[in-house]
Order: C-alpha cells, then sequence, then structure tokens
C-alpha cells in the first residue's frame, strides 16, 4: 500500500531537499550583497543603472588611465542582477576582452572574499556577449543586423551595451545619431569609452575635444584623472557633477572603484 | 646531397579536392623526373597519381596522410609535402604545415576560390606560410582565370600580382605569355616536355604591357633598388622584378598568380621556376622551438649544421619493411650511425638508415642537414616527437596534447578482425597522439577516442582497408561525472557477526566539495579513534568508491573526505572492515551531499564567413550553447561557444550544410559542468529502463 510519498523519505532526503533552496538562496543573497556594495552608489545613483533607455553614457580618460576596466564593472554589476550586457570592442579580440570580465571579477571576488566565486561567475555569464569588430569594419547598420540576429533568435537581448573603442574622431557624429535611434527603439542604454588626449584643447566648460560635437547626445559623462597616485572618477555630466555629490577613486593597483565605505 | 641551403625549398601544395592537386604534384614528380609515367587520381589504369599512397585516399579522391617526396628543378632542391585539404584531421594538416616554409595554391580556372581553397588558405595564413597561386584547370570550358583573381583578392583579401596571361582559353588554351621575360611560352610534345619561347601574338601585345607595367608598379613595392631603376629610368632587368616579387613573397605581403592546366601538361615548368625563384628557402624562415628548462620560452634556431641538432618528427608510416619516420631537421645535421635523444621520452636513439622519399620509393642518403627533410627507418617514436642532440632540451612542439572528446566501442566482425584490428590501433595510436585506444575493464569491450567524429571515422574507414578488420561500432559516448555541492557528514559502523571473525569499523566525519582537484583525503583523527594502520585501508575505502558514482555510476571527482572520528575493535577489526565501512560512509554522506551529475562542455570556435554569421549562432544556440562571442574579420568572423558536448555529435554535418561547407570549426575540452535538471532526468530515465531491460 502506498501512503503519501513523503512519508517513504528519510530524514536525510528531506534535509536535502531544503538545502537547495539555501544554496541557491546563498548565490542570490551573494549577488544582491554585491550590487549593494556596488561604490557607484556613492556617486548618488541610487540602485540599478546609470542610464535610462535610449540614454548614452561616455566614460573619458586619456589612453591606459582605466576606461576598460571601469566599464567593465559596471557592466559585471549589471550582469549580477541578472540584466543582459553587450560588449562591443573594437580593439581587442574576444579572448581578450573575456579575460578583462575574469581578471575584475576575481579581483572584486578577493575583495568582498566571495568563496563560491566559480558558481556565481557561472551564473553571471551568460548575461555577458562579446562582439568584436575591426575598427574600419564597424557600422551601425552592421551591428544592427547582427543585433536583430541575436533578438530574433532569441539568442541574447541585450539590456545595455557596451561599445569599447570607437573612434570620436569627425565620421562619429553620424553613427552616434544612428546608435541613438537604435537604442531608443529597443529600450538599450549605451556606454561608450571616449579617449581624450593631452594635447587636444578642451571646449567650453572643459568638455574634451571629443565630445565637444556630440555632446547633446550624452546624458552621462565620467572622466577618469589621474591625480597624483590615484584615479580620480569625476562626474562631468550627469548626477553628481554639480559637486552635490562625493568623487570617488580607482585604485590603481586593482583598477577596481573604491569602496571608501 | 647537395649541401646549398639557398638552393633548397620545402613546399606544400594546398588545394580544393578535385581542384587538381594531385594531377599538378603528378606532373611536377614527371617533369623533375622523379617518374617516368603519369597517371591520374580515380585513374583508368588502376594505379593511381603516386603521391596519393593509401587505398582511401585513391578511392575518395583526397589526400588524407601527407607523404612527403623530393625532386630537383634547375639545380634546386624541392621537397614537396603532400598536405591534407580536409578539415577534420587537423593534426595531420597542422603537422605537415609546420614543415613547409612556402606553398602552391591551387585554384581551379572554372569553380575559383570554393570553401575548402577559403579553408586552405586561412590554415596558411595560421601557420604564417608564404604561397603562390596556381590557377589551374585553364582549358576547361567556362575557366576565368581573371575572375579567379578577382576571388583571390575580394574573398581571401590576397594582394595578387598577375605573373602571366593565357593564350586562349578553354578548349583554345595554348600556352602563358611571361609578363617578366615578355615571351609567350608553349609547351610542345606529348607530355608537354619541351617549353617553346616565341613572340607574344600581336593581339595579346597591349594587354601584356599594361599588365607587366602593374606589376613593376607593383613589385617595386618591396625593392628599392627596382624603385630607384624606374625613378631614373634606367633598364629593369628581369633579376629586378623577381627580387622585389620574392621579397613580397617572404613578407607574405603579395600572391603571384601563375596560370596552367596540369592535366593539359600546361604552365608547369614555369611554376616550377617560380617556386625556385619566389618561394623562401629555409634560410629566410624564423623557426622557434621551446625550451624545455625555460617553462616552454620559444627559442629561435639557426639553420647551421654545425650547431646541435633539433629536429621534428612530423610524419610516421608504417611500410612493408617496418616505421618510417618522416623527419625535418631545423639546426644541426641527422647523420647515419648519429646518436639522438627523443625529447619527449628521453630515451637516446641510434640512427639507422636515412632515406630520401619519393612518395612509395626510397633513396638512401648519408646525412639530413639543417633545412632538409628525410625519413629514417627503425626509430621507435611517435609522430610529433622531437628529437635533439645530446645535452640540449629544445622540443619542436609543446607537450601538450588535447585529452579526446568523443569515444565509442569498436566490434570486430571475427577472429581474423580482432588480430588486425590490434594492429591498426598499436600503429594509429602511435602516428597521432590525439587518438586513444583502451579495452574497457568492466565491459571488455575495445574503445577508442579522438577528437571528434570525423576522427573516429575516418580511423574505422582506414581499418577496413589497411587491415582487413570489419568492425561494427557503437553510438559515440559522452563521459559524464558525478559531484557533490554541499558539505555532509557521514558516520557509519559497519558490523557484521554471523559466526567466525567478526567484522567491525566505524568511521565519521565529512564530505564536502572541492574545486581542481579529483580527490582529496584528510585524516583529522585524533587519540587513536581509529588506528593508524588502517587509515590507508580507509582511503582505498573512499577512493574506489569514487570509481563509480552511487547516483548514475559516473566517475565522481570534485571530493575532499575528512574523517575526524571512528572506533575499532582489537579482534573484529580489520582492512577489509574499514574498507567496507568506508565505502557505506560515502554513500551515506554522498546522498546527504546534494550530488548532481555534470557533463563535458567544450570550447568551440567557428569561423564562418560573414555572411552565415547569424544562421551558425543558431546552430550553436540550438544545441545548448552559450555563445561567448563573436569576432568580426572582414570576410570572416569567428565565433565563440561553450557547448555541452553531447550536444556537439553531427555538427560537422549540420555546419556543413548552413554554410554550404564554408565555415570549420575546431572544439576542445573546457570545463565539466552541472547538467540541466530536465536533462538529468532524461538521462536517469534511460538508464533505469537499460537497467530494467538487462533484469
Amino acid at each position: 500500500m502506498l501512503l503519501n510519498p513523503e512519508l517513504n523519505k528519510t530524514n536525510a532526503e528531506l534535509l536535502t531537499e531544503n538545502i537547495i533552496y539555501i544554496k541557491e538562496r546563498n548565490i542570490s543573497m551573494l549577488k544582491n550583497e554585491l550590487v549593494l556594495k556596488n561604490p557607484l552608489r556613492r556617486m548618488g545613483y541610487q540602485s540599478d543603472d546609470i542610464l535610462k533607455g535610449g540614454e548614452f553614457g561616455a566614460v573619458m580618460a586619456r589612453a591606459g588611465v582605466g576606461k576598460t576596466a571601469f566599464l567593465v564593472q559596471l557592466a559585471l554589476n549589471s550582469m549580477l542582477r541578472e540584466k543582459n550586457v553587450l560588449h562591443i570592442s573594437l580593439n581587442d579580440p574576444v579572448k581578450k576582452v573575456s579575460l578583462w570580465y575574469k581578471e575584475v571579477f576575481n579581483r572584486i571576488a578577493t575583495q568582498y572574499a566571495i568563496h563560491q566565486s566559480a558558481q556565481l561567475w557561472d551564473t553571471v555569464l551568460p548575461h555577458r556577449f562579446i562582439m568584436t569588430f575591426r575598427v574600419e569594419g564597424f557600422s551601425v547598420p552592421k551591428l544592427e543586423e547582427r543585433l536583430t540576429d541575436l533578438i530574433e533568435q532569441n539568442i541574447f537581448k541585450p539590456h545595455a551595451i557596451i561599445i569599447d573603442g570607437l573612434p570620436f574622431d569627425d565620421a562619429v557624429n553620424q553613427d552616434l545619431a544612428d546608435l541613438k535611434n537604435l537604442a531608443s527603439r529597443q529600450g538599450m542604454h549605451v556606454w561608450f569609452t571616449v579617449r581624450t588626449h593631452r594635447h587636444e584643447e578642451s571646449g567650453p566648460g572643459g568638455t574634451p575635444a571629443q565630445l565637444i560635437q556630440v555632446a547633446d547626445l550624452f546624458e552621462v559623462a565620467i572622466q577618469l584623472v589621474p591625480v597624483g597616485k590615484q584615479i580620480q572618477i569625476k562626474a562631468f555630466k550627469g548626477l553628481g557633477s554639480q559637486g552635490d555629490q562625493p568623487d570617488l577613486m580607482l585604485d590603481p593597483a586593482t583598477m577596481l572603484i573604491q569602496d571608501q565605505a | 646531397m647537395k649541401k646549398d641551403i639557398r638552393n633548397v625549398r620545402n613546399i606544400g601544395i594546398s588545394a580544393h579536392i578535385d581542384s587538381g592537386k594531385t594531377t599538378l604534384t603528378e606532373r611536377i614528380l614527371y617533369y623533375t623526373q622523379r617518374i617516368h609515367t603519369m597517371h591520374d587520381v580515380k585513374g583508368k589504369d588502376g594505379v593511381g597519381a603516386t603521391m596519393d599512397s593509401m587505398e582511401l585516399e585513391k578511392e575518395r579522391g583526397i589526400t588524407i596522410a601527407s607523404a612527403a617526396t623530393y625532386c630537383e628543378w634547375q639545380g634546386h632542391e624541392i621537397n614537396i609535402i603532400d598536405t591534407p585539404g580536409h578539415v577534420d584531421f587537423t593534426i595531420e594538416v597542422e603537422r605537415s604545415l609546420r614543415v613547409l616554409d612556402g606553398a602552391i595554391l591551387v585554384l581551379c580556372a572554372v569553380a575559383g576560390v570554393q570553401s575548402q581553397s577559403i579553408t586552405v588558405d586561412q590554415q596558411m595564413k595560421r601557420y604564417k606560410v608564404p604561397g603562390i597561386a596556381f590557377v589551374n584547370k585553364c582549358d576547361r570550358s567556362g575557366a576565368n582565370p581573371d575572375r579567379v583573381v578577382r576571388q583571390l583578392k575580394e574573398k581571401l583579401e590576397h594582394n595578387t600580382v598577375t605573373m602571366q596571361l593565357p593564350i586562349g582559353l578553354e578548349a583554345d588554351f595554348e600556352g602563358v605569355v611571361d609578363l617578366v621575360s615578355m615571351k609567350a611560352i608553349y609547351f610542345d610534345g606529348d607530355k608537354g616536355e619541351q617549353v617553346r619561347q616565341e613572340e607574344i601574338p600581336s593581339d595579346l601585345r597591349q594587354a601584356a604591357q599594361d599588365h607587366r607595367e602593374m606589376l613593376i608598379d607593383q613589385a617595386s613595392m618591396f625593392s628599392n633598388e627596382l624603385t630607384e631603376a624606374i625613378l631614373e629610368e634606367k633598364k629593369v632587368t628581369a633579376e629586378m622584378i623577381i627580387a622585389g616579387i620574392r621579397q613580397g613573397v617572404v613578407e607574405r605581403r603579395l600572391t603571384p598568380v601563375f596560370i596552367g592546366s596540369a592535366y593539359k601538361n600546361k604552365g608547369i615548368q614555369p611554376l616550377l621556376d617560380a617556386v625556385t625563384r619566389l618561394l623562401p628557402c629555409p634560410l629566410n624562415v624564423d623557426n622557434q622551438a621551446l625550451d624545455m628548462n625555460n617553462e616552454e620560452q620559444p627559442v629561435v634556431l639557426s639553420n647551421e649544421i654545425d650547431k646541435p641538432l633539433v629536429a621534428l618528427a612530423f610524419k610516421l608510416e608504417d611500410g612493408p619493411y617496418g616505421q618510417l619516420t618522416y623527419i625535418r631537421v631545423y639546426q644541426g645535421a641527422l647523420a647515419k650511425g648519429d646518436t639522438i635523444i627523443n625529447v619527449r621520452t628521453g630515451k637516446k636513439v641510434k640512427v639507422g638508415r636515412v632515406i630520401r622519399m619519393h612518395a612509395d620509393q626510397m633513396e638512401d642518403i648519408e646525412s639530413i642537414p639543417a633545412g632538409y627533410i628525410g625519413a629514417l627507418f627503425g626509430v621507435d617514436c611517435a609522430s610529433g616527437d622531437s628529437f635533439v642532440a645530446p645535452g640540449i632540451s629544445l622540443t619542436m612542439t609543446s607537450m601538450y596534447v588535447p585529452e579526446p572528446v568523443i569515444s565509442l566501442a569498436i566490434f570486430p566482425k571475427d577472429n581474423k578482425s580482432e588480430v588486425n584490428v590490434s594492429k591498426a590501433l598499436r600503429r594509429f595510436t602511435k602516428e597521432d597522439p590525439t587518438f586513444k585506444a583502451y579495452v574497457n575493464e568492466e565491459t571488455g569491450d575495445t574503445i577508442i577516442s579522438g577528437m571528434g567524429e570525423l576522427h573516429l571515422e575516418v580511423y574505422i574507414e582506414r581499418m577496413r582497408r589497411e587491415y582487413q578488420a570489419e568492425v561494427t561500432t557503437s553510438p559515440p559516448r559522452v563521459a559524464y561525472r558525478e559531484t557533490i555541492t554541499q558539505k555532509a557528514e557521514f558516520d557509519y559502523i559497519h558490523k557484521k557477526q554471523t559466526g567466525g571473525a567478526g567484522q567491525f569499523a566505524r568511521v565519521a566525519g565529512y564530505l564536502e566539495p572541492v574545486q581542481d582537484e579529483d580527490f582529496v583525503f584528510e585524516n583529522q583523527i585524533v587519540r587513536g579513534a581509529i588506528p593508524t594502520q588502517f587509515i590507508a585501508a580507509c582511503e582505498k575505502g573512499f577512493k574506489n568508491s569514487m570509481q563509480k558514482g552511487p547516483k548514475m555510476e559516473f566517475l565522481v571527482t570534485g571530493i575532499r573526505v575528512v574523517i575526524n572520528d571512528g572506533a575499532s575493535h582489537s579482534v573484529d577489526s580489520s582492512d577489509m572492515a574499514f574498507q567496507a565501512a568506508a565505502r557505506s560512509a560515502f554513500r551515506q554522506g554522498y546522498a546527504k551531499a546534494k550530488p548532481v551529475i555534470q557533463e563535458p562542455i567544450m570550447k568551440v570556435v567557428v569561423e564562418t564567413p560573414t555572411d552565415f554569421q547569424g544562421a551558425v549562432m543558431s546552430t550553436l544556440n540550438q544545441r545548448r550553447g552559450m555563445i561567448v562571442g563573436s569576432q568580426d574579420e572582414g570576410p570572416f568572423s569567428v565565433i565563440e561557444a561553450q557547448v555541452p558536448l553531447s550536444e556537439m555529435f553531427g555538427y560537422s554535418t549540420n555546419l556543413r550544410s548552413v554554410t554550404k561547407g564554408r565555415a570549420q570549426f575546431t572544439m576542445e575540452f573546457l570545463t565539466y559542468k552541472q547538467l540541466p535538471q530536465s536533462i538529468a532526468d532524461e538521462l536517469m530515465k534511460k538508464a533505469a529502463e537499460k537497467k530494467k531491460n538487462v533484469a
């Protein structure tokens, strides 16, 4: 005679079932904890994304100051919140971009002493897609074609896009206008790295030469400025740019945004 | 053997299947007087071309194994390495490309740049092999060398330079105009052996003049002497042009295009001239070895023959006289009677016969100097092994051999086949380090494993052909694993009192997951709760339990076992009792430790024409693949994904059909990951059914 199947289970089996939830809860708690620790919140961005759908953000700095590392942290933050990030690189191959993520993730894992880092990594990884182009081979129609492929085939629907290495030259205006259009239609926000140069004159209010023509398109601009041995994260446009929020620092050793709490 | 290394060419002939590669090789050997009759692939005379020495290749009209053959032309020594054009024999291709200094890329004048041409071109680029192009089959209807040159530029992004113009095309193809010497060249005699030079036909004169100007212009990019001559309006000599083009070829920035018809014996001799004049000699190519004493750091080798020997065995063949080892010497010289070291095994080897190969025939020589290719008899080694002079520790190939990812059981049909299968397996495993064979202890089945389905298929076919061994095979199998995901305690008493000596043992402690290790055993027993002499028995009991997981009988990995308590009995405790206790304790803890099944995940990299990118991603997505990224390389895109191995069966066929055969992929083991619950359930259901059927 069969009784209630639950009664046939040993204590050990019942215990095991309960533990599944605890384990899964652990991973999601861990994610939440990391999200809460995200130092960017100190810039006044309360939670979620700094940008809304269709908005543009720029991370401006000279070569080698840490633009990519900074954006990878923004991306990881989104991925921890299970938001998909499309990372487009015009400089580095897929392998190198992957390495950036792994490195930054490992540093965060070390900084916050996370034991289950491998499991956590496995759960965030599916939220990232890397696309690389040669600079001369990149165009907005091409990107749109790829993006449509991904979305229509249900492979990947990005919530945010990161474009690393787009040259902000004379030809960029049209590309940016097209991208803005695309981002609005798809409800995605886009982060760009903008490489500035020491010798170039900046425009009114210190706007870097690269951004003068296209500044209107950007809702947020953040500048990474080496100050002594530190790298200061300055809000240039958007929340915090009026000096009403504290500036943050990048740790030059780990390239991580410093948690000054 | 002549010793001027500047007159040596080690070349490969790369081509799409059916573009006439083997026929071209055959003609080259005929004109260089290495053979005295000509045959064709799939020949009506039943002899077959000389380079395709394997039956299977003859039948399918493809080249699988790479034979090296030697010939002479105009005082130059040419070694031709027959490279397989097929994607799936990667290790063969990689080995043969390593020993090449240059290559002829053969293209069909009718079909143009086909998928396979793209593949072989990619391989040549990957291994940085400089090349010249030969547009074959100009006698065929629909031949259009101009179109092929355009495709070379557009599809393969070659900076081409036209070296010849055709005199007539299709059925009227008579000969070629040489744009360097500005002569018309015709090929007379039954077999085109008499080369006749004439004035350029009047209707081609203007075109020839125009093309020559372009040729000089392109050559001048690589030669200051030529540029000066042009600027100062001095006479431009043939030598100047050749030197400029050669420089462009060696730098891999220029691809000269030649034309002809191997089948009709036209254009072969000028192509041979081009091999000697334009392709690099071993001195022009930097070869690197890896220093074993310095974390495999690359070391540049010198071609000097008085330096210590460094050589690579790139191909083995089992002939009627024993094992023949094809070898390329990179530094120093390899002579009869020398003692050399096999870097992989560390064993000393005495060199017996040293020979030079011509497909199936051979010729004894005294030594092989740096830059040359030859073969050794009676040397026991595996292919890919490096040989060096005693005292140095350089290796030509990394010691890393990827682990096989797919396996299947083979069953010989009869006794004779059984004997032959074992012979065949002995040879194949030696020739190809990625192919492995073993007997499954439990079932007694012979299992073969390798790098892909086709990889195994080819060997099964070869068993049949070369060893008359008929076998049937099981479906391919994936190596699943089990592991635990959380810590769990165990405390087990093994007690038996059934008359005679009793058994008593108690083992307590915990299991926990561990990363990057298969099995860790830790003894934290204090105050002799388990006497020291039984600790090893405990460890053995736990370790043996890992062989067959309690969940699905797969291998268990990634577990740390800690014992911290226990009990023994002065009379009834024994090794056996503790082993039994450990086994049961393992099962007890395991059940609580949330065991899961893991599956091998492969890193799959697909190179596809950009047009098919979307289609390829879709194929990967359908196979539970996680796409890491896509890399846009102009006409080509590279897609990287992580896909479970169990989903990769039949992928090459699938990929071929969605990309019209124009994409290729590589696959290597990446990691083990937890199987999704639905698939694990299915697997368990299948296993249960199987068990039921057996019962």
